[in-house]
């Protein structure tokens, strides 16, 4: 699993690859943390090439949702493969978070 | 200088030290933690060091007859309760009486008789949860059936002189003293007219006793019952925290477990993310935790209610109280490893019956308290070596009644014919009783060797030992004086003065101790009063054995004071009453059994 973060198009934008599963979120809350100090610019988690997200990783994502709504900004969601659409529609994240 | 020069108040220096230990060792039993078997080890090591006793006297108490007697009785009931003697007693005598006063009947008396028999401690822990049903069935509160059966126990084991330890510590020293021992049923006339009197006792004065809830009622519906919920995908509490949802604590219950598409999370933390699909797991009052459904939109899951039966498979639910002198009092579960050391969670905590509102792991437990703990349904939990903290009421495996019951009973009954004939002594009797229980298979030679309870062998060892210092010193002449100055020569008032004082001190201290401390007492006022001290001795059994005032007064009490939801209090109302009662019953029947004759 690696995280990336870089800013395009003057939007913060995390790049996820692999499996975001349950042994994998610390690492990967720790990478996407600068993403909560970011101020004045919408976030952008792009999953196309994310396999798989678990429980703990739709922990991180709602994590960075409620911490930049209450900056006023926005997160979007872009590129998930069936699979990860799968669980987002099941948990109802699917009406959470707005997609691109 | 040597011991018999000093002399301060009537004793020498070898009494004041024998005086010294025996209130040194009471207040460390009474105050403190430490086990009673080293406790009274290191007051006969005292003793025996500063001379009070000699080597042969010092360890007289291991090689006591009625020691080796109450040793190997040990066996003989293991071999009884391991072939379901007490279940069919229970499944063909209570039945389904129509008042309480013939409630009351139906339990002491069976009660009684087996424990003229058996270690009362071993027929009420078997007791308690029948009782605790009984009484459900019969609509009764379990406090009003739990300390008749406890009275009943202690009342009927005065009955023989095998039926508790101190009959056998007294005789057994009477034997020592005249050479003649005691019939084996020498008290049964006597204990039998105070177990009538305490019957009615109990049912007139029936209003003493508390009506009070059972303790585990305010658990029953969480531990009977588990409530699913599924969160569906467009519920609005998606995405929010269970705190934010306010779940947690709901009215009637609380969530104890969320099941994620892919994980458990127990316990629910407050910042966990509701997701949909999540399963949430509620314990508690099934209809108000329905209620969510429509106040949060929650859904039934596919398998929405579940048993204790079905819950089973996946977790274990078990029911502790907290012992007297049980470390965990004062404590709080969080703040202490208990959980971690035994891989247990406590779920809930209840208090004389209702379910005490702060969080269970922040409670400040007291004796008492009633524990509902959750865990794995693999462990199975070492309830004896937790037996000092926590007292569990396991839903044993019953052993079967079949042919083997029979035989257990030939043989205790064969037993005590045998003694109370004088075919065979007592001591002989319990050995050749206690190798057929082994040789028929009653128990096995593991359960015999785990039912012998050293710590207890070793206290009544130490009483004895205690007994003969407080002869051997005078202390128990110079109170035997002390008590005919103040009461004057008439031997049925001293007779009642010593049992009035027994009475009152077996409340505090064990009734073994009590028995061979008062016996040199007893015994030398009788001959100073130049009678026969038999009838006296009978009497003093049974108040030692009549401690009914405190939860403490004996082990008994200790196991239905939690159950029943007593408070200290609630002995002390019906059961200085019954001291008297018994006390006045005791002396009267006592002196019409066995009239007092002037020594030859």
């Amino acid at each position: 699993m690696t995280t990336t973060i870089q800013e395009q198009d003057g939007k913060m934008v995390a790049i996820l690859k692999g499996c975001l599963d349950t042994a994998a979120a610390p690492e990967t809350e720790k990478a996407m943390s600068p993403l909560n100090d970011v101020e004045g610019k919408d976030i952008i988690i792009d999953c196309t090439e994310m396999e798989y997200i678990s429980s703990a990783g739709l922990r991180i994502f709602l994590a960075i949702l409620q911490n930049a709504e209450e900056k006023g900004r926005q997160v979007y969601i872009k590129g998930i493969n069936d699979n990860v659409r799968t669980i987002f529609t099941i948990t109802g994240f699917i009406n959470i978070f707005k997609f691109m | 200088m040597g011991a018999d020069s000093f002399i301060f108040l009537g004793f020498n220096f070898h009494a004041w030290i024998t005086i010294a230990t025996v209130l040194a060792m009471f207040s460390v039993l009474l105050f403190t933690k430490l086990r009673p078997d080293l406790v009274f080890l290191g007051a006969i090591a005292i003793l025996f060091v500063t001379g009070v006793l000699d080597a042969k006297a010092a360890f007289s108490g291991f090689s006591s007859t009625s020691v080796v007697v109450i040793g190997v009785l040990f066996v003989v009931v293991a071999g009884l309760t391991h072939t379901g003697v007490l279940q069919w007693i229970v499944k063909h005598l209570l039945g389904q009486p129509k008042s309480y006063s013939t409630a009351v009947v139906r339990l002491m008396l069976p009660v009684a008789a087996l424990s003229s028999f058996l270690s009362n401690t071993t027929v009420v822990a078997l007791f308690v949860n029948i009782v605790k049903m009984w009484s459900k069935k019969l609509g009764v509160s379990p406090s009003k059936l739990l300390i008749p059966l406890s009275y009943a126990s202690g009342m009927g084991g005065v009955c023989t002189l095998i039926g508790t330890p101190p009959n056998l510590i007294i005789s057994g020293l009477y034997a020592d003293h005249t050479g003649t021992a005691m019939n084996v049923l020498a008290t049964t006339i006597p204990g039998l007219f105070c177990l009538f009197i305490g019957v009615l006792s109990i049912i007139a004065m029936r209003r003493l006793l508390p009506d009070r809830k059972a303790p585990e009622a305010a658990f029953e519906d969480t531990s009977e019952y588990t409530v699913e919920l599924l969160v569906p995908s467009d519920n609005p509490y998606v995405g929010k925290t269970i705190a934010q949802a306010g779940i947690t604590e709901v009215h009637g219950g609380r969530l104890i477990e969320v099941i994620h598409f892919d994980e458990v999370v127990s316990p629910v933390p407050d910042k966990e993310p509701i997701m949909g699909g999540d399963r949430l797991v509620f314990a508690g009052q099934i209809d108000e935790i329905l209620d969510l459904k429509e106040s949060h939109g929650f859904v039934n899951a596919d398998h929405h209610v579940f048993t204790m039966d079905e819950v089973d498979q996946n977790r274990q639910l078990r029911t502790a109280y907290v012992t007297f002198g049980s470390s965990l009092i004062n404590t709080t579960i969080g703040h202490s490893t208990f959980e971690k050391d035994n891989n247990m969670t406590l779920v809930a905590v209840a208090r004389r019956g209702k379910r005490v509102e702060e969080s269970p792991r922040e409670v400040k437990l007291q004796a008492g308290d009633t524990l509902l703990f959750e865990c794995s349904p693999q462990l199975s939990i070492d309830t004896d070596q937790l037996s000092s903290q926590l007292q569990f009421f396991d839903s044993e495996q019953v052993p079967n009644i079949g042919p083997k019951t029979l035989v257990s009973t030939t043989i205790m009954i064969a037993m005590v014919v045998l003694s109370a004939l004088k075919v065979i002594p007592l001591l002989q009797c319990a050995f050749l009783a206690a190798i057929a229980m082994l040789l028929c298979r009653c128990c096995s030679p593991n359960q015999a060797m785990k039912a012998i309870n050293w710590n207890i062998l070793m206290v009544f060892a130490g009483s004895v030992v205690l007994g003969v210092a407080i002869q051997n010193t005078g202390i128990a002449e110079r109170l035997a004086y002390g008590i005919l100055d103040v009461c004057g020569t008439n031997p049925i008032i001293v007779m009642t003065a010593i049992c009035f004082v027994a009475t009152f001190i077996t409340e505090f201290i064990s009734n073994t101790a009590a028995g061979a401390m008062f016996f040199p007492i007893m015994y030398e006022a009788a001959v100073q009063l130049g009678y026969e001290p038999f009838p006296f001795l009978i009497a003093l059994m049974i108040s030692v054995s009549s401690s009914f005032a405190t939860p403490i007064g004996s082990p008994t009490h200790m196991l239905v004071y939690a159950p029943g939801g007593y408070r200290f209090s609630d002995f002390i109302r019906i059961g200085l009453p019954m001291n008297l009662i018994i006390l006045a019953a005791n002396i009267f029947i006592v002196n019409v059994v066995y009239p007092l004759t002037p020594l030859q």
